[in-house]
């Protein structure tokens, strides 16, 4: 118990012995941090509505006109014993006319005198989770079509799926950015502790002298390196809060972001733990580097 | 106790010690003379493993240190107490904490750190400086503390260098005393000194270096 307190009195110190290069090295790894996240904020996001859009997507399969309730229900009976299907809703050709004229009440002009309701009945299909990915969506549609009293089958969903490839790449390029910025926090950190060693030599020779341990020497600047850590993303964190609420505001979105109801978020508090726990290690693991060689005790 | 056989050390080149053979016994009180540069200070170092030796071996407790793991020395080390020609007391600790490190290191309870620390400062009369900086201090209280710290922890080998060389007469009667009542209780003590005083004083076992030699060893098992 008084090592613990010893080992954290001495990082406080080391920390108050080297302000400036203490405040460099938290700056540093706050901006490395606060880059990250408005990477991982962008990326989060986007993957949320990637997935709510792929969850909101169906294929349209149009019934063949004059087609007798016997064959719809018999197309109705085959559609749903498909795989890809996960639910299924009939519109009828009424249906889709009052669908209409309720949609564009302007345009309703342009069916009358066409006579009789040109609009087709057709299946609106909500392909199952495991059935979204591009080929498989391509091959239930061609399924669908080959069935008796299917007419068309109409989906669009490019635009969605190159989100999806917008949402990979960003995934591959957060990964890569998290690594060279992390590297470089970890620099930073390491060369901040390295000066407060340099600066306590003297004092490193003598507990040594005195039969003081690798670990005992090492362990408060671990400490002072994980608390640098810390207080990197903590500035960080509050950096990116401030940042996001500025954008937000000034965008004026609070909810509605492309037509979709998740809207944007901040992260949330698991993840902002994630980013305290990483700033943590970077922390740790730029001091465990400076303080490898510390260990021994002969000449 | 302590053995030194054939010990040979360079420092760059030129000799400090040359081919020196020592037996020390346990519980005896040695004292190492010899004029400045002799090497006493070398000698010392080799002991508690602050320098590297170039030939011979060094036996502490049948211990070859020489052969020592580096994660060992620190333990070696804690069996020791050494008073340091240069004090090596921590300028931004004060008095007390200074005292206190080797029991601190060692994971002592603060009960028995306080009662084993105040017992220290009081057998070399600093207990009314523990709350100062050791930069606060004299010379001679300074050269005190770092007794206090040598002894705090009831070594089984006490190294002193120079331990009385900033102060006068009558209080370097009163450290050799100290040092005398604790050989008494069984530490093995090792004092390089140039002080007649000091060696009239102990009246033991004698050892003179010159020039990296041992020129004579006197009183042996006295
Ligand atoms: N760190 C060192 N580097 C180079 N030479 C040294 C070093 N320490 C001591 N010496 C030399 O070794 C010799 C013995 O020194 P030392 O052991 O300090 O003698 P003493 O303590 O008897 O005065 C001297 O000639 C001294 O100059
Ligand atoms: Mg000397």
């Amino acid at each position: 118990m008084r090592r613990l307190i010893h080992f954290v009195r001495e990082a406080v110190a080391n920390i108050r012995l080297n302000r400036t290069t203490t405040i460099i090295a938290v700056a540093t790894t706050a901006f490395t941090l606060a880059c990250f996240g408005v990477f991982l904020l962008l990326y989060l996001n986007l993957r949320a509505v990637a997935t709510s859009l792929q969850g909101d997507f169906k294929v349209v399969v149009y019934v063949k006109d004059g087609l007798p309730p016997s064959g719809v229900s018999e197309l109705q009976g085959l559609l749903k014993a498909d795989p890809g299907v996960q639910a299924l809703v009939y519109v009828s050709k009424e249906q889709a006319l009052a669908d209409f004229r309720a949609q564009f009440p302007d345009e309703s002009h342009l069916l009358q005198g066409l006579g009789e309701n040109p609009l087709p009945a057709s299946f609106i299909v909500t392909l199952a989770p495991s059935h979204r990915s591009p080929d498989s969506v391509r091959r239930a549609a061609e399924r669908f079509k080959s069935e008796p009293g299917a007419d068309q089958v109409q989906y669009s969903r490019d635009w969605i799926d190159n989100l999806a490839t917008v949402v990979g790449y960003l995934e591959l390029a957060a990964v890569g950015i998290g690594t060279v910025l992390s590297a470089a926090s970890v620099t930073i950190i390491a060369s901040t502790i390295r000066l407060t060693l340099y600066a306590r030599r003297d004092e490193i020779e003598i507990m040594r002298l005195i039969g003081a341990t690798g670990g005992f020497i090492k362990i408060p600047y671990l400490i002072e390196g994980t608390m640098l850590g810390a207080m990197g993303s903590a500035v960080s964190l509050v950096m990116l809060k401030g940042g996001f609420e500025l954008f937000s505001a000034r965008l004026g979105m609070p909810g509605r972001f492309l037509g979709i109801d998740s809207g944007v978020h901040f992260f949330s508090g698991q993840v902002a733990v994630l980013i305290m726990g990483a700033g943590l290690l970077l922390g740790f693991i730029g001091s465990a580097v400076s303080v490898l060689d510390l260990g021994r005790a002969k000449p | 106790m302590i053995q030194i056989f054939h010990v040979t050390k360079h420092y760059d080149r030129r000799p400090a010690l040359t081919d020196i053979n020592l037996q020390i016994e346990k519980g005896e009180f040695v004292l190492l003379m010899g004029p400045s540069g002799a090497g006493k200070t070398t000698l010392l170092k080799l002991l508690y493993c602050a320098t590297s030796l170039d030939e011979g071996q060094i036996l502490i407790q049948g211990r070859n240190v020489a052969r020592l793991k580096s994660s060992d020395v620190p333990y070696l080390r804690r069996t020791m107490g050494v008073v340091f020609q240069d004090f090596k007391l921590l300028s931004k600790k004060s008095v007390y904490e200074n005292v206190a490190l080797p029991l601190l290191v060692q994971g002592l309870p603060t009960f028995e750190t306080r009662r084993k620390v105040m017992e220290a400062l009081k057998a070399v009369g600093v207990e009314h400086r523990k709350e100062s900086r050791p930069t606060m201090l004299s010379a001679g209280e300074q050269q005190r503390v770092c007794i206090a710290r040598s002894i705090v922890n009831s070594p089984i080998i006490l190294l002193a260098d120079e331990p009385t060389g900033n102060m006068d007469a009558s209080l370097a009667r009163e450290i050799v005393d100290l040092f005398k009542t604790i050989n008494a209780r069984g530490t093995t003590v090792l004092v390089a000194t140039h002080n007649r005083q000091v060696i009239e004083q102990v009246g033991r076992r004698v050892i003179t270096l010159d020039q990296g030699k041992v020129v004579s060893d006197e009183g042996r098992g006295l």
